[in-house]
């Protein structure tokens, strides 16, 4: 039998996991829609009118599954986290308050850009599409705020056990907000950019509705590939953050485990956490201490200066760490390809070109996974950084993994609905006359 | 500050109960009806609802979110007790939401509908109950508070609190309530000559609110249920609960002349009264457990806290509110000059 507090980590993070991805396709894709929409509007052509039309079904389904997944989650803080809702909750309320106008703008806004077609003026229409995007980003900034108070717990003094002169606005605004929430909004446009992208390249790659596709294909690669190259600007302040406030998740991330100065950065490799020794890795000297404090002297505490049972799961966290990196790279050198292909127009005549992007579709959402189980096991075992740890947190009521199963029997049918639906949609989309 | 917030509670919960009512209502209306009618329900809901549905459902979020803020007492005993049917509710939620969104946006029209369909309408019935269940296991007086949650057993710490026949009384009256919304709103949206199907169902579901309503206070008073002995002493609950049984006159003369308008104010004036009878009858005191009451507003966030929240729920209800108001108003008017203009195609 499966822990109650296993199963409660279980759970939340299948939901989260699940979640994510529908909030970042609901928060990027209206973008993709109203650049469509503009050309619309601009040149009049009918397949940017039929491309606009299609995706606008997308942003709509997406948008309800993240949301009613959104509403499961503000549920699930508190049904398997009381402990941690009871304190934390009034703290971190603010932006989760903001969250919600802000998820309520958007629910607005979406009314009217899904049922104003023909009835509102055209330009006040297509705005309309541009503040479902704005206000999906701004929710998910904030929500990703709320979790960096968690990485970085600040805003209120903890003495004898009470959260004392709570300051919401400080809480708000952590340490860990911008380069968590900077990250994030990248990540979300590399990986929703290359997933469309890659739906519409695999339409070129077997022949179907090329003008339509390409054209679609063209303007979410562009998202996606400028995301992809100012992503590691992103990941460079957030690791240099990391080294300053959560060394000890740092130094899992790298399985670096003895304190050293001109610590080596560490590639792949085999994490024996018994021995304490990583095999099979390569080795680039001195580069850990430059990446995490800009000199390659510094000195980077290990593992092993910080308490058993103040370690997260070390081999989760560092293969995680390193398929987000490596993916992360892998898109970014692609990202640059498509700018390439711009000047070299054979390229794009090329089946090989199509397939390089219908292989990149799914690991943008690959990477961004791998980087919340990054932040969120490399954080273990507090669910309040130094504060409270997530065990003291979880909720008394035994059984949590009968609900653990329920819900990944749910989102699984879901999950595989969603697709299905998808596809057909395409299908729909092959046979137009456009 | 604490007002602001308080305002902002039972104002998202009154929308809450109204609209997201309405909303569930229409699905259980669905359930309830012949198969032909079935189709011109499926047909009239989407017209309503489609546009306005996500935001109706928002203020769940909202009021949840305000609990967990200003609340953080009743909310932390509402999540440790009533786990189960909260679950419950989310899992309706989802998949109500999904099937509504499904049915409509489909690319392919085939069989497949008869799943979306059945899945919006049980889910549709279930949740509402649900819901009402929780509501009902708040002031059921089955709580147990201890320091020691151990202590309990599991049937006792978290199945009694809402596995009584009181809160499922309360789950069935709301679940009736929904209907019952849902009918007077589709009456005005429908097409001339289906409006009789809706009165119809206004009326059964008039009398199945009175019935139930009847039978859970009777109930609950030979029960000795704390709620209901100090709803019936309380004189403002017995006002509003009689001035919302006499406003059934003016709303079935209202409907009978076919005015939209004012048949919506009144069922909608009925519904506040009902639930103000439910709050002021025993606020601030909202949860009633075995060992005694709660109070909604001794047991608070500190006060910058509740301050903060206070001033984003008026900037974000400035925003917002006018906002949601142009997008009902606005697609009513455009309604009645395009009647069967279907966005999506």
């Amino acid at each position: 039998m499966i822990e109650n507090i296993d199963a409660a980590r279980l759970q939340m993070a299948f939901t989260l996991i699940f979640h994510i991805v529908f909030a970042c396709i609901g928060m990027v894709m209206p973008f993709f829609m109203v650049v469509s929409h503009y050309k619309w509007l601009k040149t009049r052509e009918q397949v940017y009118l039929t491309l606009t039309k299609s995706w606008q079904k997308g942003v709509a389904i997406f948008f309800v599954t993240g949301a009613v997944s959104g509403t499961a989650l503000s549920f699930e803080l508190g049904l398997l986290w009381p402990e941690f809702m009871k304190h934390a909750g009034p703290i971190i309320g603010m932006p989760f308050s903001l969250e919600g106008a802000a998820f309520f703008v958007e629910a607005v806004a979406l009314g009217f850009y899904l049922y104003g077609w023909n009835k509102l003026p055209e330009k006040f229409h297509w705005f309309t599409g541009v503040i479902i995007g704005i206000s999906g980003v701004m929710s998910g900034i904030l929500v990703v705020a709320a979790n960096g108070w968690m990485n970085a717990p600040s805003g209120f003094d903890y003495i004898n056990g009470e959260f004392l002169n709570v300051d919401p606005v400080q809480a708000m605004l952590n340490p860990a907000w911008f380069t968590q929430a900077l990250h994030m909004t990248l990540a979300a446009f590399t990986a929703t950019g290359f997933a469309v992208a890659g739906i519409h390249a695999y339409q070129v790659y077997r022949k179907r509705k090329i003008e339509l596709h390409t054209k679609a294909f063209k303007i979410a690669i562009t998202f996606g590939a400028i995301a992809a190259i100012l992503q590691p600007i992103s990941g460079d302040l957030s690791a240099k953050d990391i080294a300053k406030r959560q060394p000890v998740k740092l130094a899992a991330m790298e399985a670096h485990y003895d304190t050293e100065k001109g610590a080596p950065l560490f590639i792949g490799g085999i994490v024996n956490n018994e021995t304490k020794e990583v095999k099979y890795k390569i080795e680039f000297p001195g580069m850990l201490s430059f990446l995490a404090f800009s000199d390659f002297d510094a000195e980077v505490k290990g593992l092993n200066d910080f308490p058993e049972d103040e370690q997260p799961n070390v081999p989760m966290v560092h293969y995680a760490f390193q398929t987000m990196v490596g993916i992360g790279t892998l898109l970014l050198a692609v990202g640059v390809l498509y700018f390439i292909s711009l000047k070299r127009k054979r390229w794009l005549s090329n089946n090989k070109f199509w397939l390089l992007f219908v292989l990149m579709a799914p690991l943008g959402f690959i990477a961004l996974e791998a980087g919340w189980i990054v932040t969120e096991v490399g954080r273990q075992p507090w669910i309040i950084h130094k504060i409270m740890r997530t065990k003291d947190a979880v909720t008394p009521m035994p059984g949590i993994v009968f609900s653990f199963y329920t819900y990944i029997a749910v989102y699984t049918v879901l999950s595989i609905a969603v697709t299905w639906l998808m596809l057909r949609q395409i299908k729909v989309l092959n046979q137009s006359n456009i | 500050m604490l007002y602001v917030v308080l305002f902002f509670l039972i104002f998202s919960l009154y929308l809450y109960v109204v609209l997201g009512g309405a909303d569930y209502g229409a699905g259980i209306v669905e359930l309830f009806s012949s198969e032909e009618n079935q189709k011109i329900t499926k047909k009239t809901v989407y017209r309503v609802m489609g546009p306005v549905w996500e935001a109706n459902h928002i203020w769940i979020i909202i009021l949840i979110v305000i609990l967990w803020i200003a609340f953080p007492v009743y909310y932390n005993i509402m999540v440790v007790h009533l786990h189960i049917p909260i679950t419950i509710v989310l899992l309706g939620v989802t998949l109500r939401g999904v099937a509504f969104v499904f049915r409509h946006y489909d690319a392919v029209i085939d069989n497949t509908q008869k799943l979306y369909d059945s899945m919006f309408k049980i889910s549709s019935l279930i949740t509402p109950i649900f819901l009402g269940i929780v509501f009902g296991g708040l002031i059921s007086g089955k709580i147990h508070i201890t320091e020691d949650i151990s202590t309990l057993s599991f049937y006792e710490a978290f199945i009694l609190p809402w596995f009584n026949t009181f809160s499922i009384m309360v789950g069935l009256f709301f679940a009736a309530l929904c209907a019952f919304l849902s009918s007077v709103l589709l009456i005005g949206e429908s097409k001339e000559g289906k409006k009789n199907i809706y009165v119809r169902k206004a009326a059964i579901a008039t009398i199945v609110v009175f019935v139930i309503g009847l039978i859970t206070f009777s109930y609950g008073y030979l029960s000795g249920i704390v709620f209901v002995k100090d709803f019936l002493k309380s004189p403002y609950a017995m006002i509003c609960v009689a001035v919302s049984a006499l406003l059934l006159l003016p709303l079935w003369k209202k409907i009978t002349q076919g005015d939209i308008i004012w048949s919506r104010f009144f069922a909608g004036l009925q519904v506040f009264l009902i639930l103000l009878a439910a709050l002021v009858s025993h606020f601030p005191d909202v949860i009633i457990t075995q060992e005694g009451s709660i109070s909604l507003v001794e047991n608070i966030a500190p006060e910058s806290v509740i301050n903060v929240l206070g001033i984003s729920l008026i900037i974000g209800g400035t925003v917002i509110l006018p906002g949601l108001f142009h997008l009902l108003k606005s697609f009513k008017m455009i309604k009645i000059l395009e009647q069967n203009n279907n966005p999506l195609i």
